[in-house]
């Protein structure tokens, strides 16, 4: 058995050779025409040529394509956006911003002033015209009936967070407490848009749902 | 040039494009593997799966007795889990109920967001705020604002809602 299959390869081998012989026979008379002088190693150098030229070209879009694929799976927005993915940054973002609504939202008739403060540090641009708005009315029953108003974040949630911007949705809850009277209780949802400024997350725009 | 050179520059020409194909391969390995980016997508599907199968449990077409029937199959369709289980456990109940009562409701997600996401088990808690727009048989439309909170549990067929609850006033304090 060893024998036979022994002679098999030998056979295949010269047949291999054989057909090696007759391309190079076949590719010389073209060669010799083409160039008008004979060179007979060029044309048995051309094919591994054009297989390594083929191969090339290959291996380049190869490369292209996957690169471009690599690309594509990673520039979607779902990269960009950053919440929850990097939750140290987003725990903090959360953090700051129910932070600052809770500080802005907290009135009473002694800490008028505490309450304006805070929110010039913690809100700008539109966010201080939609909290005038809020707020303006509480803030004049707040003179006039001895009302104190306290306000709780229930649940934040980061909806997109980026270097330097983060949008929010945020519960809060909210304790109203008139001089000799039972407190109330209301709920409060707010949309919020906040940036990072001076290495503070600064409340920029905030729509009540 | 000569044939030496020509060979050489040849080798240098093919070598270059496999370094260029591995770093082509590379840089899509890195992407496919890369935990961040799938987590990053898982947690755009939930929510967006979320804020929908939200909209649906808020909503029912009371007209008669078969879109009510409709509706409670759109319920068991968005809901997996311990939510399933009891909405199909008083579907019969609830469907007598809702057409006798005939008030359609449209619910609409205002605004979500994801408060946890793990990707091991599959499970996000989900906050959301909704109008639902309430028309009775008779009379006028009114809207009421609610806020939820959601567990979502990812199945073969998205992510769905395991758990609903209606955050009530004042149990932050």
């Amino acid at each position: 058995m060893k024998q036979r299959g022994g002679s098999a390869v030998v056979s295949t081998d010269v047949d291999a050779r054989d057909v090696e012989e007759h391309e190079e026979a076949a590719a010389e008379p073209g060669a010799v025409t083409d160039e008008g002088q004979p060179d007979p190693p060029a044309p048995a150098r051309r094919w591994p040529r054009v297989v390594a030229a083929v191969l090339a070209v290959v291996l380049l879009v190869a490369g292209g394509v996957l690169f471009a694929q690599g690309r594509a799976l990673r520039d979607t927005p779902a990269t960009a956006n950053r919440a929850l993915t990097d939750s140290e940054a987003t725990t903090r973002v959360a953090g700051d911003v129910s932070n600052a609504l809770g500080k802005v939202f907290s009135y009473s008739p002694q800490a008028t002033a505490v309450t304006k403060e805070s929110a010039k540090q913690l809100l700008a641009g539109k966010a201080l015209q939609q909290y005038a708005a809020l707020f303006g009315q509480v803030e004049k029953q707040s003179a006039d009936q001895k009302l104190t108003l306290t306000t709780h974040v229930v649940r934040a949630g980061v909806t997109r967070l980026t270097e330097n911007s983060a949008h929010l949705l945020v519960f809060l809850d909210q304790v109203y407490e008139r001089e000799g009277k039972p407190a109330t209780t209301a709920a409060a949802q707010l949309s919020v848009t906040a940036q990072l400024r001076d290495g503070h997350w600064t409340v920029v725009e905030i729509t009540s749902r | 040039m000569t044939p030496r050179t020509r060979t050489l520059t040849g080798w240098a020409a093919l070598l270059a494009a496999v370094l260029i194909c591995a770093l082509g391969g590379w840089s899509y390995a890195q992407a496919r593997g890369d935990d961040s980016l799938a987590y990053a997508k898982s947690r755009d599907a939930a929510l967006a799966d979320g804020k929908h199968h939200l909209a649906r449990l808020n909503s029912l077409d009371a007209k008669d007795a078969r879109t009510v029937d409709a509706g409670l199959g759109a319920w068991l369709d968005s809901s997996t889990g311990p939510l399933h289980d009891q909405l199909a456990r008083t579907r019969s109940k609830d469907a007598k109920e809702l057409t006798k009562s005939g008030a359609t409701a449209r619910g609409k997600v205002t605004d979500a967001a994801l408060t946890a996401l793990d990707e091991r088990t599959g499970t996000a808690e989900l906050i959301a705020t909704v109008d639902v727009e309430v028309t009775p048989r008779t009379g006028r439309s009114g809207t009421e604002r609610k806020r939820f909170e959601a567990t979502l549990s990812r199945t073969a067929d998205g992510w769905k809602v395991k758990a609903l609850t209606a955050i009530p006033v004042g149990s932050g304090a």
